[in-house]
């Protein structure tokens, strides 16, 4: 690496990305699926190992029921001589959240960041039960499929969706599934063989012509998993990972031009978090996402293309594209989103690597990627992605604002 | 443990279990000691009663009163949903609804169950009312579940909230000892595939051999095999692997003291020891061979192993090998294959060769 000026603040890019292939129960080893990605991500990147200067991961220990899984997964980045390495025991969003900033502060210049999981070891609904809290949730086997239920059924008493519209949000992801290379294959191929071909394209918009109303009349059929949620508003279980390479923009412009690599700049990337006990908010909106889209400068700039959210169930689309007030002509979940393949653990990180693939392969100009955790849309994580990088201070400022203390 | 089906990969299967006991604190545990006499507790924040009671207002982070003020018994439910087919970690063993009920006079929606008998008995709005268990148990779940106002109670293991107050001698106001801990055991089981480098391990184990793989960029040797270097994050294969010596000696150990757990089945101090094997060639080597940490020894006394003690391989007699136990990890673990490991008599390498080792 040259001796690049230390910077504070400079922009973020994406210059490299790899998703592993979705499985509902793989055979291989959580390092060896994380091992698969961070080879490809730095392949993609044109970076070698010893060129990455700090390491973040997302997973989950109760995942895989083994202790120090997260450490046993750092085998996959070739941890020596020792490296510069953090986890987050949460979505691999979050890793990437930390390693932008560990970027902005400019200490370091490269960052690969991963998130994995294999939710087909354990029981992923006790496993998730039991990370809810200990007191009141917990002891009821507070399941997070209940748990989703309920915020569809107050959305649906609040009068401002369907379960026909809950229908209609599935049989998109379903026919996105068909073409998506990172969508469940089972659940594509069933997909395929409900809309009779194999694989229309992704028309977009939110409407479709009498083909998805078929489809969605013939979901409507299914009986109830928890009313009013039917299967095919649920996710399946995944197993899955995703690697992102990131750097400032001195390296990315050095990668652009030296070997012909498409930076994808991160113009905004915030959080927030809400109450954990769902009766203690409403249900129905996401205070959270709104404020961290806010946050993160949805508002400036042009509108949002693509948005690749971490919808687990149908109606969180819903409650999210209402929150986060996206344009009618936003194409939502191409990839087909967590309804095709929900690798927990890596969904929201899938997500930024999707949104990226759609500004560097489809022209996109300018996209959203968001991740969730917790319970009913607990906690939102919102990353603009931008063919563009933005000035110094539009990445600045915005987190220190005090536009989020009304609620 | 278990074997899976031929035709594919073997599957392992792991029960995790852990016995919790929680401290309840001030609020939370106001709340259980109140059930034991029928009452649901809210908590005061400002102008608002929550309940379930919280130690901060979840708006507005500030410490909540402790002020209690009794609730409901009639609560509203405000959202729901029909379990079918409930699990055995649901709180009612026949279809239930999961609802958010809001107690009259609190602010706020409290999760729990209501047996409704059917799902065609639930709405938005259904007013419903608290069954608490007849015998409690300073547990959450003293409160048992709801029913709809008006509905009787054929559970014999509940009642109705008044049929406790005289029981538990408790007038409302009057200060409650909080219930200090609640236990909670948790069990999760897991189910893989035993990955293919496990699989060549375990079968070398029944055929009475080490198996290790070398990574031909830099030459490190592991046991058992991975399928990756974890130096170079690169996949190793089947062709990497290799037979080990199963001679080594000891550079570290330990002696473990153990304390009683659920499912600790050893009473004694005993040692564990990291064996540095052989080189393949069976000559002996500082580096460039296999380490296998963990393992146990035989014919020999604690207060014997020390670092630099030559051992080998004690194996099981070739039928009861049984490598069922095996598990994905890298430790390399020979439990159902090996005893343990005994000292040869050779004489001691120099303990300065190990003494920078970890392991
Ligand atoms: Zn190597």
């Amino acid at each position: 690496m040259s001796a690049d000026q230390k910077a504070f603040g400079e922009p973020i890019a994406i210059v490299g990305y790899a998703i592993s292939p979705m499985s509902a129960f793989s055979e291989d080893t959580e390092v060896r699926l994380c091992l698969d990605v961070v080879t490809r991500a730095l392949a993609a990147s044109g970076l070698g190992r010893k060129e990455i200067e700090f390491t973040c991961s997302g997973s989950a220990d109760y995942l895989s029921g083994g202790t120090f899984t997260f450490v046993a997964n750092l085998d996959a980045v070739g941890a020596w001589p020792p490296i510069r390495e953090s986890h987050v025991e949460m979505d691999g969003a979050w890793a990437l959240h930390e390693a932008w900033v560990r970027l902005l502060i400019g200490e370091e210049r490269t960052a690969l960041v991963f998130g994995s999981g294999k939710s087909s070891t354990g029981d992923l609904s006790r496993v998730l039960a039991l990370q809810t809290d200990p007191y009141y949730l917990a002891p009821l086997g507070a399941d997070p499929l209940s748990l989703a239920a309920l915020q569809a059924r107050a959305l649906l008493d609040s009068g401002r969706a369907t379960e026909r519209d809950l229908a209609a949000v599935a049989a998109r992801a379903r026919r996105a599934a068909v073409t998506s290379p990172h969508a469940l294959p089972a659940l594509a191929a069933a997909a395929a063989d409900a809309s009779g071909t194999g694989g229309t394209g992704g028309t977009g918009g939110t409407d479709g012509g009498d083909d998805l109303g078929d489809q969605i009349d013939a979901l409507l059929t299914a009986d109830y998993v928890r009313s009013p949620l039917r299967a095919h508003d649920t996710p399946p279980v995944t197993d899955g990972a995703c690697a992102l390479v990131l750097a400032t923009a001195t390296v990315a412009r050095r990668l652009a031009e030296e070997k012909g690599i498409t930076p994808v700049w991160i113009t905004g990337l915030e959080h927030f978090v809400e109450p954990h006990q769902p009766g203690t908010r409403d249900l129905t909106d996401s205070v959270s996402a709104r404020r961290a889209a806010q946050a993160a400068g949805l508002a400036g700039g042009a509108p949002v293309e693509v948005a690749e959210l971490s919808a687990l169930y149908s109606h969180e689309e819903i409650i999210l594209r209402e929150a986060l007030g996206l344009p009618d002509g936003c194409e939502i979940n191409p990839s087909g989103g967590p309804l095709a393949a929900n690798p927990t653990m890596a969904t929201g990180l899938v997500r930024v690597a999707e949104a990226a693939r759609a500004i560097q392969e489809r022209g996109v100009s300018r996209a959203l990627a968001h991740a969730t955790s917790g319970p009913c849309l607990q906690q939102n994580l919102v990353c603009l992605l931008d063919r563009q990088p933005l000035g110094k201070e539009a990445h600045t400022s915005q987190g220190s604002s005090q536009e989020g203390g009304a609620r | 443990m278990s074997s899976g089906a031929r035709s594919g990969p073997r599957i392992v299967t792991n029960t995790v279990e852990f016995p919790y006991r929680r401290s309840l604190g001030p609020v939370i545990g106001t709340f259980v000691a109140a059930l034991a006499r029928g009452q649901i507790l809210g908590v005061r924040s400002g102008e608002r009663v929550l309940c379930p009671p919280l130690e901060y207002d979840p708006d507005t982070g500030a410490a909540t009163s402790g002020e209690f003020v009794a609730v409901g018994p009639v609560g509203t439910v405000r959202s729901w949903t029909w379990v079918g087919e409930p699990s055995d970690r649901h709180p009612l063993d026949r279809p239930f609804a999961f609802a958010l009920i809001q107690l009259d006079g609190a602010g706020t929606s409290l999760l729990h169950a209501v047996d409704a008998g059917g799902e065609g008995a639930m709405r938005t709005g259904l007013r419903v009312v608290p069954r608490f268990r007849a015998e409690p148990k300073g547990h959450t779940g003293d409160l048992a579940y709801f029913v709809p106002e008006g509905a009787e109670t054929t559970d014999a293991g509940v009642v109705d909230g008044a049929a406790l107050s005289p029981v538990a001698g408790g007038e409302p106001g009057v200060v409650l000892e909080p219930v200090e801990t609640m236990e909670f055991w948790s069990s999760l089981t897991y189910r893989e595939a035993l990955s293919a480098a496990s699989e060549r391990y375990a079968r070398s184990l029944l055929a009475g051999r080490l198996l290790g793989q070398r990574c031909p960029t830099c030459g490190k040797v592991y046991v058992p095999p991975r399928d990756f270097c974890a130096i170079d994050g690169i996949p190793l294969g089947e062709g990497d692997d290799l037979a080990l010596p199963d001679r080594g000696v000891i550079t570290n150990f330990t002696i473990v003291t153990p304390v009683k757990y659920p499912g600790q089945k050893e009473t004694e101090p005993f040692v564990r020891v990291s064996v540095l094997l052989d080189a393949p060639d069976g000559q002996l080597s500082e580096s460039g061979s296999a380490l296998m940490g963990l393992q146990p020894v035989v014919d020999v006394t604690n207060e014997e192993v020390r670092v630099g003690m030559r051992v080998e391989a004690v194996w099981l007699p070739e039928a009861e090998r049984n490598t069922d136990e095996l598990g994905n990890r890298g430790w390399g673990s020979t439990s159902g294959a090996l005893t343990g490991w005994r000292p040869t008599g050779e004489q001691d390498l120099s303990v300065e060769r190990y003494i920078d080792r970890v392991f």
